[in-house]
C-alpha cells in the first residue's frame, strides 16, 4: 500500500514536471525561436502567410540594421551610460550600505524603508516629472539627465545588495586581525575584501544590466536625440512595426544581459556564507 | 563620543540623500504642477482648475478604472499561479532546481522584448495562428493582437510578474520548518487544514508584498499597453504621457493631475488589496 | 490483536534507504501508562522509529499498532499520537492558548470546551499567565512547556517525545525531566521518549530500549540494563564501564563461580548466567571497585598504579593500570575524598558478582 502511494506520487510529480517543461517551451523557448527566425528573414523574400517557415534565410537583415540604423550609436550610448551609472551608483551606495550592514543606530529601519521608495514610484511618473524638473533647472544635457535618473533609480538595488555583503563580513575576523596588530589596510584586505568582492561585482553587473534595460527615463528624457537600445526597440514596435528589426534588437537586448545575469548570480551564490561553510 | 554617534548618519548621506532629494523633488514637482505652480505656460498661481477639469472628464475615469482593473487582475492571477507552484517546490526533488530556474527566466527578459515576443507569437501570421490553422481548428488566421478586452496585456503582466511573485513567496514558504508542518499534521490537521491554519498565515506577509509590488507595476504600465494593449483605451501612464505632449498650453498641469491620481491608485489600491488578502487569510484560518 | 492493556505495539518494523538499513526488525510493546525510552547515539534510528510511529515515515515492513489498531494506512493526522518536537515546532503566528488548543480545534471541539481544556492544561504546566503571548515572546523553557501542553491537551493514546530537553540548559533540563515524569505518572499517559542522554533514560523510563545502527541492542528496565548490560556497546553507552577480556579457567557449577584470568590478574566471577564462550568480555562499574590498604588480603584484590586523580567534590575519579601493564586503563570511583595520590600503588577489590559476563565472545 505504501509502496503503491509512493509510486503514484512519483508519477504525479513526473507529469507535473512534464507540464512545467511544456509551459516553459510554449511561453519562452518557442517565442524566442520565432524571434531568431524573424531576424534571419531575407529582406528580398518576405515571410508571409501561409508559409510556415521563412522561405529564404540570411544574415542580411542583421548587416542592414547594423549599417543603416542608429543601433550602433544606441548601443554605444547604452553601454557608456550603464558603465558610468554602475560605477557612480556603487560609489554612492557603499558608505550607506556599510552603515546598514554593520551599524545599529536609531532610525535605521525608517532609513532602510526610505531607500526603497524609488521602487514603488510608477516609472513614467518619475520619468515625466523628472524631465519637468530638468527643464525647470535648465539642465539640457540628455546624457547627464539620464545618468542622474538611472543612478537614483538603481541606488536601492545597490544599497540592498551591498548591505547584505557588508553584514556577512565576520566581526571575529576583523577583531582577530586587529588583535594581531593589522593596519586598517590589512584589516580591509583580510577581513572585508574576500567577502565583499563577489557582492561588489554582482552589484556592479546588476546595476549595469538594469541601466541598459531602463526605458521610461531613457525614453522621456532622451528621445528623440539620445537613443538607447530599448528606445530603438520601441521605435520598431510602435506605430511602424518592423518585425525583423524588432526581432534582431530584442536578441541584442536580451542575450548579453542574460549572460551577465548568470555571472552575477554565480557571484552572489559564492558570497553566501552558508555555502562557504557547507551549512544548509 | 559625539562624533561616533553621528558617523552612521554621515555614512547614510551619499546613498540616501540623492534618493530622498530626487523623490521629493519629482513628487513635489508633480503635485505643484497639478495645482498650477512651476507653470511652463503662463504665470504660477494656485488653481484647482486642472483637477476640476480632469476629474470631470469621463475619459479620465475610464482610463483610471481600466488601469485599476488591469492591476488587480494581474496581481491576483500572478499570485494565484505562483503560490501553488511555490508550495510544490517547497522541498527540493530531482528536477526542482531546473523548474525554479525556468520559472525565474522571464525576470531576465526585458518588458519590451516580452511584449514583442508575445505580439509576434499571436500576430496574424504568428505561430499561434499558423498552428491553429494547421491543426484545422480555424479556417484562416484570426486577429488577436491588441484585443479590446486587454487580455493580451494581462497575459503579459502575468508572464512577467508571476516569477516575481514566485520569488517573493518561495522565500517565505521555504522558511516554514518541516517540524511545524509535521506538528500540525500530528495534531490532526489534514492538508487543507494545514494550508488554512498554518501555511497561509505564515506566508501572508510575502503574499501581500507580492500583491503590492505587482499591483504598482501593472497600474503604472506603459510598454505592455502601448505594444499589446487595446487601441480604444489607454493606461494611466500612456494617458498621462499623451496629455503632457498633446495639450500644449496646460499639458504639464493636466498630466500632473493624472500622475498624482496614478500615485494614489498605486498606493491605496495596493494597500486595499493587501488588506483584503489579510482579511481573507484570517477568515480562512478560523 | 494485542491485549487491551497494550497501548502501543511495534512488530518487525523495518526501513531501508537505498543500501542503508535505517531500522531492522524492531519489535517492542508499551503497556498503558508506561514510559518507554529509545536510547542510542545519533544515527541509530531512534528518531526514525519515533516518526514511523507518528506516521511521518512509512515503514517498508512490519506493523505499528496503537490500542490494538493497525496503523498501516492511517496518515499521521488520523493517528492517536501527539509529538513533542525537539525544536518545539510551535506555530509562531498563534498565541500560546491557540497553540495549545490547535489539536482540539482539529478534533472539532466546541469553543467553550477548548477554552476549559486549554486553561486546565496550561495550569498543569504553569503557563496560565502566558496564554495571550506569542511563542517568540517566551523563554526556551516556557516554549518547551507550550510544546508539552499542546501535545497533552489532545490526550493522545501515545505521547511521543523527540529529545524534548536537548535545547534546555543543564539545570532546567533536570527540572523539566522530573516534571514530565511526574505529569506522565499523574495522568497515566503512555509515552515513547527518544534521547541520546543515558542519564535521562535511566532516570525517567519504565522500559529502556538501547539502539544502534537500526537494531535493538538491549531492552529492559533501567536498573537491569545498568547492572546487566548485554554487550560492550550497551555497557559503554550506559554509564561508565570498565570492559576487559576474560579467559575462563575453571568452573564451580554448584556455586555459579568461575575462575578467570583477566588483565588485572586471576579473578573469581559469580554469575547466574553461564558465559557464552571460554574467551569472553566482561565489565565492571567504576563504583564497584573498593580501595584497600596494599597489605590487606581479600578475594579479587588487585594491585594497580594510579595515573590520574580527579577530585569532583562528592566523589573522586581515578585512572589506574595494572602494575607493569600501562596499556590497559581502568576507571575507579570512590565516594568522598580518598587520600591517594598520583603515581601511588594501591589495592582495589572488586566483588565477584560485580564483574558481569557480557554476551559477547572475544574474537
Amino acid at each position: 500500500m505504501t509502496t503503491l502511494s509512493r509510486s503514484t506520487l512519483f508519477w504525479q510529480r513526473q507529469l507535473l514536471i512534464l507540464l512545467a517543461l511544456a509551459v516553459f517551451f510554449v511561453a519562452l523557448v518557442l517565442p524566442f525561436c520565432m524571434a531568431v527566425l524573424w531576424s534571419l528573414v531575407d529582406p528580398s523574400t518576405p515571410w508571409a502567410y501561409p508559409a510556415v517557415l521563412p522561405p529564404v534565410l540570411s544574415l542580411r537583415r542583421w548587416v542592414e540594421i547594423w549599417t543603416t540604423s542608429a543601433l550602433p550609436q544606441a548601443m554605444y550610448n547604452s553601454y557608456t551610460l550603464a558603465a558610468c551609472v554602475s560605477i557612480l551608483t556603487l560609489l554612492l551606495a557603499m558608505p550607506t550600505a556599510y552603515a546598514f550592514g554593520r551599524m545599529e543606530f536609531p532610525g535605521k529601519a525608517v532609513a532602510q524603508m526610505l531607500t526603497l521608495v524609488p521602487l514603488i514610484l510608477p516609472g513614467f511618473v518619475s520619468a515625466i516629472f523628472f524631465s519637468a524638473l530638468l527643464i525647470e533647472l535648465g539642465l539640457y544635457s540628455r546624457f547627464l539627465g539620464i545618468l542622474i535618473g538611472h543612478t537614483v533609480g538603481l541606488l536601492p538595488y545597490a544599497i540592498r545588495l551591498l548591505s547584505v555583503s557588508f553584514s556577512m563580513v565576520r566581526q571575529d575576523l576583523i577583531d582577530a586581525a586587529r588583535d594581531l596588530g593589522a593596519s586598517r589596510m590589512v584589516v580591509f584586505r583580510t577581513a572585508y575584501l574576500p567577502v565583499l568582492k563577489p557582492g561588489l561585482l554582482a552589484a556592479l553587473i546588476i546595476v549595469f544590466i538594469l541601466s541598459i534595460e531602463e526605458f521610461a527615463i531613457s525614453y522621456i528624457v532622451g528621445a528623440p536625440d539620445f537613443t538607447t537600445v530599448p528606445t530603438i526597440l520601441y521605435s520598431y514596435l510602435g506605430y511602424n512595426f518592423i518585425r525583423p528589426n524588432a526581432a534582431a534588437v530584442s536578441l541584442i537586448l536580451v542575450v548579453p544581459n542574460v549572460l551577465l545575469m548568470l555571472i552575477a548570480e554565480r557571484l552572489l551564490k559564492s558570497a553566501d556564507p552558508a555555502v562557504m561553510t557547507g551549512k544548509g | 563620543m559625539k562624533r561616533q554617534r553621528l558617523t552612521p548618519y554621515l555614512l547614510l548621506l551619499p546613498g540616501l540623500f540623492p534618493i530622498v532629494a530626487f523623490m521629493s523633488l519629482v513628487v513635489g514637482m508633480a503635485v505643484s504642477q497639478s495645482i498650477g505652480y512651476f507653470n511652463f505656460a503662463g504665470d504660477d498661481r494656485f488653481s484647482l482648475e486642472f483637477w476640476e477639469g480632469m476629474l470631470s472628464q469621463n475619459q479620465f475615469w475610464r482610463v483610471f478604472w481600466y488601469s485599476a482593473r488591469i492591476a488587480i487582475l494581474s496581481s491576483l492571477i500572478s499570485v494565484m499561479l505562483a503560490y501553488p507552484v511555490a508550495l510544490w517546490l517547497r522541498r527540493p526533488f530531482p528536477g526542482s532546481d531546473l523548474i525554479s530556474a525556468m520559472i525565474k527566466a522571464p525576470l531576465l527578459v526585458h518588458g519590451l522584448v516580452a511584449a514583442f515576443l508575445f505580439v509576434n507569437f499571436i500576430s496574424f501570421q504568428g505561430f499561434l495562428n499558423v498552428a491553429l490553422v494547421k491543426l484545422g481548428l480555424i479556417d484562416r488566421p484570426i486577429r488577436m493582437q491588441n484585443d479590446s478586452y486587454a487580455i493580451g496585456v494581462v497575459i503579459l503582466q502575468v508572464w512577467k510578474n508571476m516569477p516575481l511573485a514566485f520569488l517573493v513567496i518561495t522565500g517565505s514558504v521555504r522558511a516554514i520548518g518541516d517540524d511545524i508542518l509535521d506538528a500540525a499534521r500530528d495534531l490532526g490537521a489534514g492538508s487543507l487544514a494545514r494550508l488554512r491554519r498554518v501555511i497561509l498565515p505564515l506566508t501572508l506577509r510575502a503574499l501581500q508584498a507580492a500583491l503590492i509590488l505587482i499591483f504598482i507595476g501593472a497600474a503604472g504600465d506603459w510598454s505592455f499597453q502601448v505594444v499589446a494593449g487595446p487601441t480604444n483605451i489607454q493606461s494611466m501612464a500612456q494617458f498621462m504621457h499623451r496629455v503632457q505632449s498633446d495639450n500644449a498650453a496646460h499639458g504639464w498641469n493636466e498630466a500632473a493631475v493624472v500622475a498624482v491620481m496614478l500615485m494614489a491608485l498605486s498606493l491605496f489600491g495596493s494597500l486595499t488589496l493587501a488588506g483584503l488578502m489579510q482579511l481573507i487569510v484570517r477568515r480562512m484560518g478560523r | 490483536m494485542a491485549q487491551a492493556s497494550t497501548a502501543l505495539s511495534v512488530r518487525s518494523a523495518s526501513l531501508r534507504y537505498g543500501t542503508f538499513q535505517a531500522l531492522s526488525e524492531i519489535s517492542f510493546e508499551a503497556s498503558q501508562g508506561q514510559l518507554v525510552t529509545l536510547l542510542g547515539p545519533s544515527g541509530c534510528g531512534k528518531t526514525t522509529l519515533l516518526k514511523a510511529i507518528a506516521g511521518f515515515i512509512p515503514l517498508d515492513g512490519g506493523t505499528v499498532e496503537i490500542k490494538g489498531q493497525d496503523m498501516q494506512d492511517v496518515p499521521p493526522e488520523k493517528r492517536d499520537t501527539a509529538m513533542c518536537f525537539q525544536s518545539y515546532a510551535l506555530f509562531p503566528h498563534l498565541t500560546v492558548a491557540d497553540n495549545i488548543g490547535f489539536g482540539l480545534r482539529q478534533r472539532r471541539l466546541g469553543a467553550q470546551d477548548i477554552a476549559t481544556r486549554v486553561a486546565a492544561v496550561a495550569e498543569q504546566v504553569g503557563l496560565s499567565s502566558q496564554l495571550g503571548k506569542l511563542p517568540g515572546q517566551l523563554s526556551g523553557g516556557q516554549q518547551q512547556r507550550v510544546a508539552l501542553a499542546r501535545a497533552m491537551a489532545v490526550r493522545p493514546g501515545v505521547m511521543l517525545f523527540d529529545e524534548p530537553l536537548s535545547n534546555l540548559d543543564a539545570k532546567l533540563r533536570d527540572h523539566v525531566r522530573m516534571e514530565i515524569r511526574a505529569l506522565q505518572r499523574e495522568h497515566g499517559f503512555t509515552a515513547v521518549y527518544v534521547t541520546h542522554d543515558q542519564a535521562e533514560a535511566l532516570a525517567m523510563s519504565d522500559l529502556v530500549i538501547v539502539m544502534r545502527a537500526g537494531v535493538i541492542e538491549q531492552m529492559g528496565r533501567p536498573e537491569d540494563i545498568y547492572r546487566f548490560p548485554a554487550n560492550r556497546f550497551v555497557a559503554d553507552f550506559i554509564g561508565t564501564a570498565n570492559i576487559m577480556p576474560l579467559r575462563i579457567l575453571d568452573v564451580d557449577r554448584t556455586r555459579g563461580e568461575y575462575k578467570v584470568s583477566s588483565p588485572l590478574g586471576e579473578a573469581v566471577v559469580r554469575s547466574d548466567t553461564p558465559p557464552v564462550s571460554d574467551h569472553i568480555y566482561a565489565c565492571w562499574r567504576p563504583e564497584d571497585a573498593q580501595i584497600t590498604k596494599p597489605t590487606a588480603d581479600a578475594q579479587n584484590r588487585f594491585e594497580v598504579r594510579v595515573t590520574t586523580r580527579t577530585f569532583l567534590g562528592s566523589q573522586c575519579d581515578f585512572s589506574v593500570h595494572p602494575l607493569g601493564d600501562a596499556t590497559n586503563r581502568y576507571r575507579i570511583q570512590t565516594h568522598g575524598f580518598a587520600p591517594v595520590s598520583e603515581g601511588e600503588t594501591i589495592g582495589v577489590v572488586i566483588a565477584p558478582d560485580a564483574i558481569r559476563f557480557l554476551a559477547e565472545a572475544v574474537r
